[in-house]
């Protein structure tokens, strides 16, 4: 695997050989941010929601066929800075479960990943709970580049109790 | 109670008494209940790697808590308030009944 290799064609590449291997997971978190950005925002973390249980040899057998090898809890490669890492079911933003799933073609591979506005809602989840500054802007960064639904991030903050910093939100958006 | 569902009465406490005090460390759930440290180590590394837990640093000690982004969070508080009206009051004061009010540096008491 070439050493600069970006984290999109990083990301293509782990997604499209998981799902050929009957592994259906779906990269969220800070690695959407960047690739929604165009690397504004810059993650070494590609983590990968599990969409079922799967039995942790087969992720380990499947990774290293990519040359990727498991340290502690991560996977790690060699020629690359980033680290892989596998989260378990279910596949939701809060409380609520994803429903559509985005894709991203390069080539003939196709990298599965949270839409936009779901990334929003993730990085929003973050400072909602977590009282995260660095993931409010992250949220501000991926609307400022991408279409977001912001009438469902709204419905969805209301959802989740948060109206009141959803309001902090908008203010940073303006 | 809820060892049917969890498959183990171990883990049933660990949950009560990280949802009674808001945030707890492996040796303090292990001192409190008289359990292995390692095993409760496992479960609340097991619980964390599902999405339930989340963990942090403070100074040397990792704490654990439940998590708010993990998708039953509403539902499995309910259980465990639930299962608490259960329990008797003795069991309650021992272990899920935690002084929450802070107490200033040397009070003997």
């Amino acid at each position: 695997m070439k050493k600069n290799r970006s984290l999109k064609k990083l990301a293509v590449i782990i997604s499209d050989h998981l799902f050929k291997n009957g592994i259906n997971a779906v990269l969220s978190g800070g690695a959407c941010v960047t690739l929604y950005t165009q690397n504004k925002y810059i993650s070494y973390d590609l983590d990968f929601v599990l969409l079922s249980h799967m039995d942790s040899k087969k992720i380990k057998k499947v990774m290293r066929e990519i040359g990727f090898r498991q340290e502690g809890k991560y996977f790690k490669h060699e020629g690359t800075p980033y680290f892989v890492d596998f989260l378990s079911p279910p596949l939701s933003v809060g409380e609520e479960p994803v429903k559509e799933i985005s894709e991203i073609k390069e080539g003939k591979k196709t990298l599965r990943l949270l839409s936009p506005t779901d990334c929003v809602k993730d990085r929003l989840a973050a400072f909602y709970h977590w009282n995260d500054k660095q993931s409010l802007e992250q949220a501000v960064l991926v609307c400022n580049n991408q279409q977001v639904d912001l009438t469902e991030v709204q419905r969805w903050s209301r959802n989740e109790g948060m109206s009141q910093k959803y309001e902090v939100f908008k203010d940073d958006l303006k | 109670m809820l060892e049917p569902l969890l498959e183990s009465g171990k883990k049933e406490k660990i949950l009560l008494y990280i949802y009674t005090h808001g945030e707890a460390y492996a040796s303090e759930i292990a001192n409190n209940f008289k359990f292995y440290i390692n095993t409760v180590q496992n479960q609340l590394l097991n619980l964390e790697k599902g999405g339930v837990l989340y963990s942090k640093l403070k100074g040397k000690v990792r704490l654990f808590g439940i998590n708010p982004r993990y998708a039953f969070k509403k539902e499995l508080e309910a259980l465990l308030e639930k299962t608490l009206k259960f329990i008797s009051e003795e069991e309650k004061k021992k272990h899920y009944r935690p002084r929450l009010r802070p107490r200033r540096t040397g009070k003997p008491l």
